[in-house]
C-alpha cells in the first residue's frame, strides 16, 4: 500500500512501438524539456489541464453552450464574429473543479491528467500482462518519467516484484545517481538525443545536453544489464545534417553504443497544441521524407550501429 | 531493403543478439518482400478479371426440368419423387467451360450463375408487378426485404436494364426467361415448403405473434424455406473413398438388405428402401451431370486449335470421366470432385454457409503421395488452390433480397477451417494448409474464407503464416478457440455419444458456427488415412436473429411497436418500479419470441424434411448410408443443431446499463421521461433522413436541445467493452441466462436448442427497424456488430480492457461469439508486427475469448472508397463473419465498418 500518487495523462494498451512485444505505455506528466515539435504537448506540465476540440465542439451547428454554462471561473466566452467557443487559458489555469469537461457530451472539451496510486497502476497491469504474450511488458513515457521519479521508482520496483518487464522512454535529464538508481528496475530504455551540440539543443528543447550526454555516458559505463536504444526525432534543418548525425555515431562508438532508432517527424501532435490553446511552431512542416531516412539509416549502417527507421524495429 | 535488414542483424549478431524470432529458419531475404502484396497466377489474373467484369446471373433451366419431372410424379412417394426430379435436373444442365478454367462446373451455364427454387418459397423472387408479388408483400417475412439494402457495385444486379431484369434484388435474369419464371413459380404455389409451413405455422396459438414478430423486424427471417440448410461442415469422403460407382453399389446392396424389412423400427424402418432408391437415382443424375461436362470439354478439345489450351480441355475431359465413376486417382482429381460434390450439394436446396471444412487435410492424401511420387510440384498445387478460391467466389446464393442482402450481403460463407487437432490430439496442420493459405495471399478473393482452429499445439511456423495472410487485409483467416469449441461440442451433443476424440473432427460451418464431425477412414493405394468431415445437421437453423434492442425497446413501450403501430406482445401493463422487474419483463418477452419462432419454425422444417429433404447432402455424411436414413429421419450422426440467434447484444446491453444507472440506482431520471426522449430520438432527426447510418454523423432537429441533458447522461453512462464492472455484470447476468434458456426449447428433432451469437449482416436492417435506445445509439442507426465487438467509439480503454469485458462470461456456453477489431496497418508492421498480432491473437484465446478477426485497413481508404467505389472494385473487408468485396455490400454496413474504433497499437 502506498499513499504516494502519479499524475498519468494516459494508458495505451497493445502499444507495439515502445519496447520489446506487445506492451502497456504509461504516459507520466511533466517534463524539463520543451520541444518545439513535441507530440505529446498534454504531457509537458505537471499538472491537469483542459483539452478543447474545436472540430468536436457542436456549439457551431447544434447551438450548444453547455460548458460555457457550467464554468464557475466565467473562463469560456463565445466569440461572436466566429461563432466559437474559446477558453481564456490565465483563467481556466485556476480551475481545480473542471465543471466544463463533465459538462461536455461529445468530449469536444476533456480534462487530461489523472492521479492515480501505484496499486491502481498495478491493478492495469495486471489486467494487461494476461494479453501482452511472450517478451511484453510496461513501458514508462510521458512528458518526462523522471520528473515524478518518485513515484516512478516506486512503480517499477512494484513491477520488478511482479515479475513484469519494463522500458522507459527518457529525455536522461535528470541527476545521474536517480538515474542510476532508478535503472536498477529498468529493462529497456530509450534515451532521446536531439541535437549534439548543446546551444543548439537549447535552442530547440529549452536545455542543454550536458547532462544527458553525461547521463547517457555514465549509464554505459555503469554494470547496467538492460538492452539501451537511442532514439533521435529527425527535424528537418536542425539536427539532420551529416555532421550531427556523425557527430553521434562518434559519440555512441566511443560508448560502445550500437543501436538507435530515428524517428520521422509527423504532425500527429499538431491538434493537440491547438486543444491546449498553444501555438505550435510546425503545423506546416512536412512529415520526413524517406530518402532523409534512408540517408540516415546508412550514415549508421556503414558505421556498424543498427539503426531502425520509425516503426521498422529488431524488438 | 533486404540488405539493409541483414546488415542490422548483422551487427545484432555481432555483439551477441542474435534474432531468433525469424519464423521457420528461413534466410532475411524471403522475410522482407513478405509486406509486398501478392500476385495471382496469370491463369487465375484472367479468370478473376472475368470475374470483375460478371453480374450476378438467374436462369430457370434447373428448375424447369425440376418441376417438369415432379409434375410426372404426382403420387410417388416424396423421397423418391424428389429424387427423380433432382436427376432429371442435373441431368439437363448445360454444361460450360471457359478457357483457362484447370477446374470446372458450375451451379449454372454462367459465369456467376444461380437459380430460383420455387419448390421452398415461390413469392420471393418474382418481379415486383407480379400479384404473387404483391401477396408476398403483405406477409410478415417481407419487411426483411424493405429494410435491407445491398451494395449497388459490384457484380449485383439491383436494377434492371436492357433485356436484364432485376430479381430479389441482386440477380439478373434474361427478360425472355421471365415468363417462364413465372409459371414455374405459379406451379409451386400453395405446395412449397413456404406455403404448406404457412399453413401449418398459423395453427399455432401464437401465430399472430410470430406475423408480429416478422413485420416489426425483432426476428429477422424465417428458416425453413428460405435457407434450410447450410452453416454446416460437407463430408467429402463417402466419393473420395468409394467413387460414384462404389456408392451405387452400397445404395444397392442397401436396397437388397431393407426392403420389405422393418428390423425393429416400426415407425422408419421402412422407409430405408426409399431412401437407398433416392440415393441411386440422385447418384445417377450426377454421373450424368459430371459426363456432360466431359463431353462439353471434348467438344472443345475438338474445335481449339490452340495446343495448350486443346491439351487443357483434354485433361478436363479425363478427370471428369474418372471421377464420375472412380475414387481420384490424383490431387487434382481429389480437388476436381470435391468443386463437384459442393456444387451438386449447392443445386440440391438454397444453401449459404456449406462449408469445405478441413480441406487441407481432407486433402492431404493425394497431396502427399502426388508430391511424393513427383506427379505434381507446389507451384502446380498453388495454382490449383488459386483456381479452387476463383471457383468458390463464383458461388452465389440464390434467396430473397431480406436474406441475401440483409442477412448476407451476398456472401456464401464456405468456410475453410484449418489447424485443430488430430483424433489423438496431435496438431493437425500439414503442409498443404501452408499452400493454402499461401493461395489465398496470391489470389485474394471473398471465398472461401478461411479460418484457424487456434490451439496451443499448433506449430509457431503455422501460426505466423496465418498472421501475414491477416495482414494481407482481406480479413482472413478468422481464429477461432479450438478448446472451447470442443467444450461446447461435447456439451451440446454429448447425450448423442460424442467423445473427446470426435469433437476433435470439427470445423467452422458457415461464418463462425462451430459444426460436429467425424474422423473417416480413407484408404489411397493402400495406405490408410483419417480425414475429418461433417456429421451433423445445418446449425443457424431454428430462430433466426432476434433483434435483442427491439425486445427491450417493446418492454419499455408497454409490448408495442411504435415504428409500426403493431402490438406485438401482449401488454405487460407493469410500472417496472426496479430494475429487476424491468429484467424479468424482458426475459419474458424474449422467451415469447423464442418459443413462437421456435414452434413455427418447426413447422416450416418439418415441411421440409417431408417434401424437400435433403438426398445427396444427405448421403454424404455420417451414418445416413448404413442407417438407409435421411436427414429427415435422423440418419445422421449429431441432430442437436438447431438454435436460437442474437443480434445487437452489446447495444441491448449498453442500454440496460444506461438505464439501470440513471433510472433505477442515481434515479436521475423516471422511466417515462428517458422512454419520451427515445420516442423522440433524442431531438435528432432518422437515419434515413440524414443518409448516414453511422452515429457520429447523425444531425440533431431544429427543436431538439430539450432532450440534451438526458441524451448526454446516456452516452456517458457505463459501457460494455471498458473493463467496468458495473457494465460487465450486466452482460454475464443476460449471457448465464441466454444460454441456459435457449435450452429449454426443442427443435423438431427433438433436441434442446443453444445459443448462436453472431449478427453476419443483420445488424442493419434490425437496427433500421428499431428507435433511439438508452446506450445513446440513435433511431435507425446500425447496432454493433458480432456480439463481443464494442459499439464503435464507446471502447475508450483499448483492446485489452474489451477483451477483459468480452471474456467476463464463459464463452463455451454459446456455439460463438464474435469480436471484429480494425487495426490500422501501421500496427502490424513487420516481422516484429507480425509476432505482436500474434501476441494479441493468442493471448484472447487464451483468456477464453471464441473468435477474433481483424479488418487492417486505414479508415481513411475506406471512406475514400464509399465515395469513390469504382476504384475500389477489389477492395475486401471483414464484415460480422465474412469478407466481401466493399462494393457488394449495403451502406448501413458500410458505415459501421468505417466507425468501428481502429486499433493504432500506438
Amino acid at each position: 500500500m502506498t499513499a504516494q500518487k502519479g499524475l498519468v495523462f494516459d494508458i495505451q494498451g497493445y502499444s507495439v512501438h515502445d519496447g520489446p512485444g506487445c506492451r502497456t505505455l504509461v504516459f507520466l506528466s511533466g517534463c524539463p524539456l520543451r520541444c518545439e515539435w513535441c507530440a505529446n504537448p498534454e504531457g509537458m506540465e505537471i499538472r491537469q489541464q483542459v483539452m478543447f476540440s474545436t472540430t468536436k465542439c457542436r456549439h457551431t451547428n447544434l447551438n450548444c453552450t453547455r460548458c460555457l454554462d457550467a464554468c464557475h471561473q466565467k473562463a469560456i466566452e463565445l466569440s461572436n464574429d466566429e461563432n466559437i467557443l474559446k477558453i481564456d487559458r490565465s483563467i481556466c489555469r485556476n480551475c481545480e473543479t473542471y465543471d466544463c469537461t463533465n459538462a461536455c457530451f461529445y468530449e469536444a472539451i476533456r480534462l487530461v491528467g489523472k492521479w492515480m496510486s501505484v496499486d491502481e497502476l498495478m491493478e492495469i497491469f495486471n489486467r494487461d500482462r494476461q494479453y501482452w504474450g511472450q517478451g511484453g511488458g510496461v513501458t514508462f513515457s510521458g512528458g518526462e518519467p523522471f520528473i515524478q521519479k518518485d513515484f516512478l521508482l516506486e512503480v517499477l520496483k512494484k513491477c520488478k516484484k511482479a515479475f513484469i518487464h519494463t522500458a522507459i522512454e527518457t529525455t536522461a535529464h535528470v541527476a545521474t545517481q536517480v538515474l542510476l538508481d532508478t535503472f536498477r528496475y529498468v529493462d529497456f530504455a530509450f534515451i532521446d538525443i536531439k541535437h549534439m551540440d548543446s546551444q543548439k539543443h537549447k535552442e530547440k528543447t529549452g536545455v542543454g545536453n550536458e547532462l544527458i550526454l553525461n547521463n547517457i555516458a555514465a549509464l554505459a559505463n555503469s554494470d547496467w544489464k538492460g538492452r539501451l536504444v537511442l532514439r533521435m526525432p529527425v527535424i528537418r534543418n536542425y539536427n539532420d545534417t551529416d555532421e550531427n548525425v556523425m557527430s553521434i555515431i562518434r559519440f555512441m562508438k566511443k560508448l560502445g553504443l550500437f543501436e538507435i532508432n530515428i524517428l520521422p517527424f509527423h504532425r500527429l501532435g499538431d491538434s493537440k497544441w491547438k486543444q491546449l490553446g498553444l501555438n505550435y511552431l510546425y503545423s506546416d512542416e512536412e512529415g520526413t521524407s524517406e530518402e532523409k531516412l534512408d540517408h540516415i539509416q546508412d550514415l549508421f549502417l556503414d558505421e556498424r550501429i543498427a539503426c531502425y527507421v520509425a516503426h521498422d524495429t529488431l524488438f | 531493403m533486404a540488405t539493409k535488414r541483414a546488415k542490422l542483424e548483422e551487427i545484432l549478431a555481432e555483439k551477441g543478439m542474435p534474432i531468433n524470432f525469424q519464423y521457420g529458419g528461413k534466410a532475411p531475404e524471403q522475410m522482407v518482400d513478405r509486406e509486398v502484396k501478392k500476385q495471382p497466377c496469370p491463369r487465375v489474373k484472367k479468370l478473376k478479371d472475368l470475374y470483375f467484369q460478371t453480374l450476378s446471373s438467374a436462369t430457370v433451366e434447373f428448375p424447369y426440368w425440376y418441376t417438369r419431372k415432379y409434375q410426372e410424379l404426382e403420387g410417388e412417394i416424396p423421397v423418391v419423387r424428389r429424387a427423380a426430379a433432382l436427376k432429371h435436373a442435373f441431368s439437363h444442365l448445360t454444361p460450360t467451360i471457359f478457357p483457362g478454367e484447370l477446374l470446372v462446373m458450375g451451379k449454372a451455364h454462367y459465369y456467376r450463375g444461380s437459380f430460383p427454387m420455387p419448390w421452398l418459397s415461390e413469392g420471393y423472387f418474382m418481379v415486383k408487378e407480379d400479384e404473387l408479388y404483391q401477396s408476398a408483400l403483405n406477409k410478415g417475412s417481407a419487411s426483411a426485404d424493405e429494410l435491407s439494402k445491398f451494395g449497388t457495385g459490384g457484380g449485383n444486379v439491383t436494377k434492371s436494364f436492357g433485356d436484364v431484369v432485376s430479381i430479389a434484388g441482386k440477380f439478373g435474369m434474361r427478360k425472355e426467361e421471365i415468363p417462364a419464371l413465372v409459371k414455374l413459380a405459379k406451379a409451386w404455389v400453395g405446395k412449397s415448403v413456404d406455403d404448406l409451413g404457412h399453413k401449418y405455422e398459423q395453427m399455432i396459438p401464437e401465430y399472430q405473434m410470430k406475423e408480429n414478430i416478422m413485420k416489426t423486424l425483432i426476428c429477422m427471417f424465417d428458416s425453413g424455406y428460405t435457407l434450410p440448410q447450410g452453416r454446416e461442415v460437407i463430408n467429402y469422403y463417402y466419393p473420395l473413398q468409394y467413387g460414384f460407382d462404389g456408392l451405387i453399389e452400397m445404395a444397392k446392396e442397401g436396397k437388397a438388405r431393407v426392403a420389405g424389412r422393418a428390423d425393429g423400427d416400426g415407425l422408419v424402418g421402412m422407409d430405408r428402401l426409399y431412401f437407398y432408391e433416392a440415393v441411386i437415382l440422385v447418384l445417377e443424375g450426377i454421373q450424368t451431370w459430371i459426363l456432360n461436362y466431359a463431353k462439353e470439354a471434348k467438344r472443345l478439345a475438338g474445335v481449339t486449335e490452340d495446343a495448350v489450351q486443346k491439351k487443357e480441355y483434354e485433361e478436363i475431359a479425363e478427370c471428369l470421366e474418372w471421377i464420375a465413376h472412380k475414387q481420384p486417382r490424383t490431387f487434382r482429381e481429389a480437388l476436381q470432385l470435391t468443386y463437384t460434390i459442393h456444387i451438386a450439394v449447392l443445386n440440391e436446396d438454397a444453401i449459404s454457409g456449406m462449408s469445405p471444412g478441413r480441406l487441407g487435410q481432407v486433402l492431404y492424401p493425394w497431396f502427399e503421395q502426388d508430391m511424393e511420387a513427383g506427379r505434381i510440384t507446389e507451384e502446380e498445387v498453388l495454382e490449383l488452390l488459386e483456381c479452387h478460391r476463383m471457383k468458390f467466389t463464383l458461388i452465389d446464393c440464390f434467396a430473397s433480397m431480406g436474406v441475401v442482402g440483409g442477412v448476407l450481403s451476398g456472401n456464401t460463407f464456405n468456410n475453410l477451417s484449418m489447424g485443430g487437432l488430430t483424433r489423438d490430439g496431435k496438431p493437425a496442420t500439414n503442409r498443404l494448409e501452408m499452400l493454402i493459405l499461401e493461395a489465398a495471399m496470391r489470389n485474394e478473393t471473398p471465398q472461401p474464407t478461411l479460418s484457424v482452429l487456434y490451439d496451443e499445439k499448433l506449430p509457431e511456423e503455422f501460426l505466423l503464416k496465418a498472421i501475414e495472410c491477416n495482414k494481407t487485409g482481406t480479413g482472413y483467416p478468422a481464429w477461432m478457440n479450438n478448446q472451447s469449441a470442443i467444450q461446447f461440442l461435447l456439451n451440446q451433443y454429448g447425450p448423442e455419444g460424442m467423445t473427446v476424440e470426435e469433437a476433435r473432427a470439427f470445423a467452422i460451418g458457415g461464418c463462425l458456427e462451430t459444426s460436429a464431425g467425424s474422423w473417416m477412414p480413407l484408404t489411397l493405394n493402400g495406405k490408410k488415412y483419417e480425414i475429418p468431415g461433417g456429421s451433423g445437421q445445418p446449425t443457424s437453423v431454428g430462430v433466426h436473429f432476434i433483434a435483442n434492442p427491439k425486445v427491450l425497446e417493446l418492454v419499455l413501450t408497454n409490448g408495442k411497436d411504435e415504428r409500426t403501430g403493431i402490438q406485438v406482445y401482449p401488454p405487460h401493463n407493469k410500472k417496472l418500479q426496479t430494475y429487476e422487474e424491468l429484467w424479468e419483463t424482458f426475459k419474458e418477452y424474449y422467451e415469447m419470441t423464442v418459443d413462437c419462432l421456435t414452434t413455427t419454425n418447426n413447422i416450416q422444417h418439418d415441411i421440409w424434411r417431408k417434401n424437400n429433404m435433403a438426398v445427396f447432402n444427405s448421403l454424404l455424411k455420417p451414418d445416413c448410408l448404413s442407417k438407409g436414413h435421411h436427414i429427415g429421419n435422423l440418419g445422421y450422426r449429431y441432430n442437436a443443431t438447431f438454435n436460437v440467434e442474437s443480434c445487437g447484444t452489446v447495444n441491448q446491453i449498453n442500454a440496460l446499463t444506461a438505464i439501470k444507472k440513471l433510472v433505477y440506482d442515481d434515479k436521475k431520471y423516471t422511466l417515462d421521461e428517458l422512454k419520451d426522449a427515445l420516442l423522440n430520438n433524442f431531438g435528432f432527426k432518422t437515419a434515413a433522413e440524414v443518409g448516414s447510418f453511422s452515429l457520429a454523423e447523425q444531425e440533431k432537429r431544429e427543436d431538439g436541445d430539450k432532450y440534451d441533458e438526458i441524451y448526454g447522461d446516456c452516452l456517458l453512462a457505463p459501457k460494455y467493452g471498458n473493463d467496468d464492472p458495473y457494465a460487465d455484470a450486466i452482460l454475464k447476468e443476460y449471457e448465464d441466462w441466454f444460454c441456459a434458456m435457449c435450452r429449454n426449447y426443442e427443435s423438431l428433432y427433438a433436441k434442446p436448442l443453444y445459443a448462436c451469437q453472431i449478427s453476419v449482416s443483420t445488424h442493419a436492417p434490425q437496427g433500421a427497424a428499431t428507435l433511439a435506445s438508452a446506450d445513446g445509439r440513435l433511431s435507425g442507426t446500425t447496432y454493433a456488430d458480432g456480439s463481443m465487438s464494442a459499439y464503435p467509439g464507446t471502447d475508450r480503454k483499448g483492446a485489452y480492457a474489451l477483451f477483459n469485458s468480452a471474456t467476463c462470461w464463459d464463452q463455451t456456453q454459446s456455439q460463438n461469439s464474435q469480436m471484429n477489431l480494425k487495426i490500422h496497418p501501421s500496427a502490424i508492421k513487420g516481422d516484429e508486427g507480425s509476432r505482436k498480432l500474434m501476441d494479441l491473437t493468442r493471448a484472447y484465446m487464451r483468456k477464453g475469448g471464441f473468435h477474433i478477426q481483424y479488418n487492417v485497413v486505414d479508415s481513411k481508404v475506406l471512406k475514400d472508397a464509399q465515395k469513390n467505389p469504382h476504384n475500389y472494385r477489389d477492395l475486401m473487408v471483414r464484415v460480422a463473419g465474412f469478407t466481401q468485396y466493399w462494393v457488394e455490400i449495403g451502406k448501413p454496413i458500410q458505415d459501421e465498418v468505417i466507425a468501428r474504433t481502429e486499433y493504432e497499437g500506438v
